[in-house]
């Protein structure tokens, strides 16, 4: 009896009023080893798109067809060359940069579309309906479809690809960030801002979206690898970037031709998307530990 | 009769729901005299805090103030628009909440909120300036070191310091009425007893009015100068609270006054009202309180009593009051 009171006074101790601090989102996230190498690779790539002009040892046209189809290992091209006989790590490189922006404006612009139709769904009741009910007939469609459909109007593109992505991620964040706002809009909080005469745009604005993010940005996290492997595909398929651009997708396209006698020109475009893929779907999941309010301590 | 900042003239809010037309809130009148407390009384589900919230035009989906009149300072505030709604709202009327644990938004600082409800109504104001006044706010609810308490989080306060952060950012625009719905109800008996004081205090300051939403008569007896009774969405008694608690008319008064224990009386056991507030899609015909009601007759099966003057400055919404002479009456036939 006595060690259940004692246990019970032990449960609800009072918190002190200065409590320590928290360790921080990231201090958080890195705890975890396979959290860590995820964020190593991620922030390694990035910076390696973003500095590939003057990482590149050769710009991203140059051609030298004496040594094309050139096995990696050859004398000064360590992973080789393709088949117009372009370096494989300059090619490597810019693929990767355009691969990576593709994913980032799709994931951005289809994620603040999907999340403004979700955040407008939980606040106007009255338009919930209508807007999901949009959002499922878009949910509806393969990713692919409107890649074909958009490219039949466009023509084919990198902006073809960014805007295919982007449509197909609008229902899926606005489906997230409805379900995570439609929680947050019946705290006590959004009604007591309320009776301070708070404008609608202002309460969405600093009431509501800061309370929705954590889920918004795991989701974000994990939908940037599925966007670099849809795109990838529509590449392959010859909707992405065209010739002479270089797309990991589109490179693995090229590389179909010689697989038999040339297989790296396929593979390691291959393997970086594959490496970019599992990177952002570790650190998504790792996000969402270290967001989750239940696993706090 | 002090002059009127408030009155609520016939209120009806409904709400449309799968199980029947809900009235919430049906006719209400009520009339806030400047620099008072009015207490509104009443069990849980009476319609209190829509009552409120149909003042502040804060009612949620899918309910509807359908009729009535709201008059702030002989304005209808039914009929003004939404933009000018929201100057009331915190500029003119304030509110504060049952809980202080959830009515902060926990990720921002308090002062950043002080802030925010600040610029709401005076947004010309620079950063500075919003910041002196909001620590001015917490300075005036008694928040010791308010400079260090402005950069805190809501989770490193306790229930009484938040429901302080919330009536300081009720009144950092010096609203002229405060609502307050069960500001108490879910703090320590010591801490409501300084949040009742802090409440006084302010109003002898600012010469605000109050009304103050309860279902603890102990609370009404201490604060409130004038009472409405509320059952079933209705008003059944309005009196000043002297009078209420001296000579209580209503069957369903009587009750509530019945079930508090007091000191000065030797009762072996507290007297309970029979049975539960009728569903509000279900009301009973004639008087709501009926079925519930000991003196109830034939009439109050049919017919619904009227808010009736039975004494100077004491209304009832009773066929039988006053009570005391039915009784007699009765027992003399």
């Amino acid at each position: 009896m006595a060690d259940i009171g004692a246990s019970a006074a032990a449960v609800v101790a009072p918190v002190p009023a200065s409590m320590p601090k928290r360790p921080g989102m990231l201090r958080r996230l890195v705890r975890e080893p396979v959290a860590a190498i995820a964020l190593a690779i991620v922030v390694l790539l990035v910076l390696v798109a973003l500095l590939a002009p003057w990482l590149a040892p050769t710009g991203p046209f140059d051609n030298d067809l004496s040594v094309a189809l050139s096995v990696p290992g050859t004398e000064g091209l360590m992973l080789g060359a393709d088949g117009q006989g372009r370096n494989m790590i300059t090619r490597l490189l810019y693929g990767l940069r355009a691969t990576l922006m593709m994913g980032v404006a799709s994931v951005l612009l289809g994620g603040v579309v999907g999340a403004l139709v979700g955040f407008a769904a939980a606040f106007y009741r009255r338009i919930d309906g209508l807007l999901m009910r949009l959002m499922d007939m878009l949910l509806s469609f393969p990713a692919i479809l409107f890649g074909l459909a958009i490219a039949a109007i466009l023509g084919p593109g990198i902006s073809t690809i960014i805007l295919a992505l982007s449509v197909a991620t609008v229902p899926l964040m606005a489906r997230i960030v409805r379900g995570s706002a439609m929680v947050v809009m019946r705290q006590d909080y959004i009604e007591a801002a309320r009776a301070t005469g708070m404008s609608d745009a202002r309460l969405i604005l600093r009431h509501l979206a800061p309370n929705c993010l954590s889920p918004l940005f795991v989701f974000a996290t994990l939908r940037f690898g599925q966007v670099i492997l849809l795109g990838s595909a529509l590449s392959f398929l010859g909707l992405g970037a065209q010739a002479p651009m270089a797309e990991l997708g589109a490179m693995a396209s090229e590389g179909r031709d010689f697989l038999f006698f040339a297989p790296h020109i396929a593979v390691i475009p291959c393997l970086l998307i594959f490496t970019i893929v599992l990177a952002f779907n570790l650190l998504g999941d790792a996000l969402r530990d270290a967001l989750d309010p239940r696993l706090r301590v | 009769m002090q002059q009127e900042l408030l009155r609520v003239e016939g209120l009806r809010t409904v709400f449309q729901t799968s199980s029947g037309l809900v009235r919430a809130v049906d006719g209400v009148d009520l009339s806030v005299a400047r620099g008072r407390t009015l207490g509104i009384v009443g069990e849980s589900g009476c319609g209190k805090s829509m009552l409120s919230l149909s003042i502040m035009r804060l009612v949620p989906q899918p309910g509807r103030t359908v009729d009535g009149k709201v008059l702030l300072e002989g304005r209808n505030l039914l009929d003004i628009p939404t933009g000018d709604m929201r100057q009331v709202r915190g500029g003119q009327i304030a509110m504060i909440f049952q809980e202080p644990m959830t009515s902060l938004n926990p990720v921002h600082t308090v002062g950043r909120q002080i802030v925010e409800a600040m610029k709401v109504h005076s947004p010309k104001d620079s950063a500075a300036a919003l910041k002196e006044q909001a620590i001015a706010a917490l300075k005036r609810v008694r928040i010791p070191s308010p400079e260090r308490r402005f950069d805190e989080y809501p989770h490193q306060l306790s229930g009484g310091m938040r429901q302080r952060v919330m009536i300081a950012m009720a009144l950092a625009c010096r609203p002229r009425l405060l609502i307050a719905d069960e500001p108490t109800t879910a703090l320590d008996v010591t801490v409501q007893a300084q949040i009742l004081d802090l409440l006084r205090e302010l109003q002898a300051e600012t010469g605000m009015s109050i009304i103050l939403i309860t279902h603890d008569l102990g609370v009404v007896a201490e604060m409130a100068d004038d009472v409405a009774v509320m059952y079933a969405g209705k008003v059944v008694e309005r009196t000043s609270a002297r009078a209420l608690f001296e000579d209580p008319q209503h069957p369903y008064t009587l009750g509530l006054l019945g079930s508090v224990p007091r000191l000065d009386e030797d009762r072996d056991r507290l007297l309970a009202i029979e049975g539960a507030v009728p569903p509000p899609f279900a009301f009973p015909d004639g008087c709501r309180f009926n079925p519930r009601c000991p003196f109830a007759i034939a009439r109050c099966r049919t017919e619904m009593p009227p808010l009736r003057l039975v004494e100077d400055g004491h209304e009832v919404a009773c066929h039988r009051a006053p009570i005391e002479k039915a009784l007699a009456m009765e027992s003399a036939a």
